[in-house]
């Protein structure tokens, strides 16, 4: 045992997956060190031991041989215990300080390419991105073909280096966009970017804004048709989605997907998404406004059988209201937290409770109970997950301020909430430009 | 386009309400003719001022007062900042009423004008491309809604209403046709603080102030169509009374005036904005120590303090009133002043060039 060793044991030796092997390769004795857990020793030694033969039938030399399967290095035994920790295998010549640093092969730690869960698609390409950076960075290639895609790597963290990376095409995407990109990726290079607000802060994006500025997929067409137009791609290693900046209000009712649909269907998916979102702000808050503030608006009729059907019930409408939008969000993510093979208990109890039984208790109207189900259904029209959570936000306050003020609130809260939106931007991209080439007047 | 839709939602905000029935009781016949000489006007000075402006490229009229010299900035600068506060307090406090008054009769006036300033002034705090990017998106979903009611509002009119045509011009020097002038006064301003922000071609203003005219045109008329003259006369806001009587079988709401005034309430919302920050832009060019922020706040706060100082709507007509001759000192003195020092520089450019 030679010190080089005897080093690395000390700092390595209590991880039970660290492997030490002796092993023979051409004319030299050498010692394999590496997790067993990242790497796959079979296969590694089977590969090794084909390289050196290959190399020895043909009386190279064995100085070749060394450099042909991996980086050859002498004495720096922290970098060796660092790439160790990256799952790289090292390979030791006994009674020496020289080692080599060997891509292995790794171990299966990866899912293969599977077709994405959150998002789903009818009629289109059906992979979707998964955890490992470099799969993902590999399926986007295979898609772009191009010469002219840049990938910008980063590491990130600082006791565990996450990797990051930036793709954009040249010529499309906004230099300046790309640049301040950059620039804050290597200013905050030590900070720890495994989620999304982790990454905001990296980015420098205030961590109070209700609207994601990323624009998350998981469907690599989705992302490259974006790339085309001049976005850009963040990855991070073990998410499953890439990060499409900027974020823009449009990309909440056009999927790149629509386009394999003729164009008069794709305009009329596209107007369904535009009257869900009008739908999922406006209605929980007409109906409080009607009720309570202002119901000489409606007809007579009309009128009198609102007041029907809130016969016998004891609180006003906004208590009733935010009662029934509650549960409906605690239902929501009930739904997400449960195994799938109770899931369907909760959409059975919530059922009940959403329709009649509530109703007949005399505890909220029939009429709520429509305006309830017709949000819940026009908020999950809207493309991608994150902004249909946004938009469920916003509801309250238009809720609420159509509870104070009447009709009067809710065109307030609409005011309130073109205002937010429209003061939104990505390092002056406003988040209300139709396309990032955007200027001031095409965009809002 | 975007100064353009701007410039057609702020006016459009403010034709509606007071507009009609300032006209109305000006004159017993021939509405066309007060109408088309506001307009004309309009026309005129708007034209001027832009002619005035594209002297000094690039520059907002505060830096172009402030680069001529220190009394022609206090003789026109102090003025606009006053005429600003003023049209906040007066549209603050007037609106407030008007809103009460139609639909919201048990909500507190304070309630309704904390809503209304809160909601403007937190628009101007985020800056001017915030207001026109805001003023886009409400213009597509309100303006739809103002343009189908306004084309429903022809649904009771009678065309007998429309003789007698002869008009002469006594209603010149009516105090109320003086004081419809709130409405060709009170936006044309903005263009000459928005420019280092955005550029516009004086062209499509000119063409979002064409379009405009039908709208001036039948706020009037529609009233008087409805009901003819002697009726609408006695009316407080003769085109909303005029909506309201409109009736479609196959919408489910009865008072269609609702979404009509609420859509005009929320573009002046954004026109309070928009004044307040051209406010607060004249006031940090002089006060640029304290954050413009502080100074938004610090001036809503005076203007909300200062409405509960009108007790009632004849106090506010009296305001209205006070404030015709500031608005005709404006109108009058900043196009032509304009005009007057980029035709001085011009001509002096070119001496030096020779």
């Amino acid at each position: 045992m030679d010190r080089f060793i005897n080093e690395i044991k000390a700092e390595l030796g209590n991880n039970g997956d660290f492997h030490l092997q002796r092993d023979y390769l051409a004319d030299a004795a050498v010692m394999l060190l590496g997790f067993n857990t990242l790497i796959d020793f079979i296969k590694t030694r089977t590969v090794l031991h084909k390289h050196a033969e290959s190399i020895l039938l043909q009386n190279q030399p064995s100085e070749d041989l060394w450099g042909a399967i991996g980086e050859l290095m002498e004495g720096d035994v922290l970098k060796a215990i660092s790439s160790i920790y990256e799952g790289k295998l090292i390979i030791h010549f006994e009674n020496t300080s020289r080692f080599i640093i060997m891509e292995p092969v790794p171990a299966m730690l990866d899912r293969s390419i599977d077709s994405p869960t959150n998002e789903n698609v009818i009629q289109g390409a059906l992979d979707s991105f998964t955890e490992g950076i470099d799969i993902n960075i590999g399926i986007v290639r295979k898609l772009v073909n191009s010469d002219e895609i840049r990938i910008d790597s980063f590491s990130a963290g600082r006791s565990r280096k996450n990797k990051l990376s930036l793709l954009y095409i040249d010529g499309q995407a906004d230099i300046e966009l790309v640049n301040s990109i950059r620039n804050h990726i290597e200013k905050n290079i030590q900070m720890e970017a495994y989620n999304l607000q982790g990454l905001a802060k990296m980015l420098g994006f205030p961590s109070w804004n209700a609207i994601s500025k990323f624009n998350t997929t998981e469907l690599p067409h989705h992302a490259v048709q974006n790339l085309r137009k001049g976005k850009v791609i963040l990855f991070v290693d073990r998410l499953p989605f890439a990060l499409i900046l900027p974020s823009l209000f449009w990309d909440m009712f056009a999927a790149e997907n629509d386009r394999n649909f003729p164009l008069p269907i794709m305009l009329a998916i596209r107007l369904i998404r535009i009257i869900g979102i009008l739908i999922t702000l406006i209605t929980p808050g007409l109906y409080v406004a009607l009720v309570s503030v202002n119901p000489e608006v409606l007809q007579i009729q009309l009128a009198l059988s609102v007041a029907q059907s809130r016969e016998g019930v004891p609180y006003p409408a906004l208590a009733e209201i935010i009662f029934m939008l509650l549960i409906l969000e605690l239902i929501l993510e009930a739904s997400v937290r449960l195994p799938k093979s109770i899931g369907p208990t909760i959409t059975m109890v919530g059922g009940i409770i959403l329709g009649q039984a509530a109703v007949e208790a005399k505890l909220v109207s029939n009429l709520l109970i429509i305006i309830l189900a017709a949000t819940t259904i026009a908020n999950s029209t809207i493309v991608g997950f994150q902004n249909s959570v946004s938009i469920r936000l916003f509801k309250y306050a238009i809720v609420i301020l159509g509870a104070i003020f009447g009709i009067l609130g809710l065109v307030a809260g609409l005011v309130f909430l073109s205002a937010y939106l429209a003061s939104l931007n990505t390092y002056g991209k406003s988040y209300l430009y139709l396309n990032v080439k955007g200027n001031e007047n095409n965009g809002g | 386009m975007h100064v353009m839709l701007m410039y057609v939602i702020s006016h459009l905000g403010l034709i509606f309400f007071m507009y009609p029935g300032n006209v109305i009781s000006s004159t017993e016949q021939g509405h066309w003719l007060p109408v088309l000489l506001g307009v004309v006007i309009h026309f005129i000075f708007i034209n001027i001022y832009m002619k005035g402006l594209s002297y000094f490229p690039k520059k907002d009229i505060i830096r172009i007062y402030a680069g001529i010299g220190k009394g022609t900035a206090i003789l026109f600068i102090a003025p606009v900042f006053l005429y600003f506060s003023m049209i906040l307090l007066i549209t603050l406090r007037a609106y407030a009423e008007i809103i009460t008054i139609v639909f919201l009769s048990k909500t507190p006036l304070w309630a309704i004008m904390l809503l209304l300033i809160s909601i403007s002034t937190y628009i101007a705090a985020k800056g001017v491309e915030t207001i026109f990017r805001t003023g886009l998106l409400l213009s597509l979903l309100f303006l739809p809604i103002i343009i189908f009611i306004f084309f429903t509002s022809f649904q009771n009119v009678d065309w007998r209403y429309v003789v007698p045509l002869d008009a002469d011009l006594g209603f010149i020097i009516k105090r109320t046709y003086l004081e419809s002038f709130f409405a060709f006064s009170g936006g044309f301003l903005f263009l000459g603080f928005v420019q280092p922000y955005f550029s516009y071609d004086r062209k499509y203003i000119l063409w979002a102030a064409a379009f405009l005219i039908p709208f001036f045109l039948f706020s009037v008329y529609i009233p008087v169509l409805t009901f003819g003259q002697a009726t609408s006369a006695t009316t407080f806001l003769p085109y909303v009374v005029a909506v309201d009587a409109i009736n479609i079988n196959w919408l489910m709401f009865d008072r269609v005036t609702m979404f009509f005034l609420l859509s005009l309430i929320s573009f002046i919302m954004l026109y309070l904005a928009l004044v307040s920050w051209k406010a607060i832009r004249i006031l940090s060019h002089y006060l640029p120590s304290i954050k413009p922020v502080k100074l938004l706040l610090a001036l809503a706060a005076a203007v909300y303090i200062a409405c509960f100082f009108i007790p009632d709507w004849k106090d506010v007509e009296k305001l209205f009133w006070w404030n015709t001759f500031l608005r005709f000192y404006i109108l009058i003195a900043i196009p032509f002043s304009l005009f007057f020092f980029g035709r001085c520089m011009k001509r002096k450019g070119i001496d030096e060039s020779i």
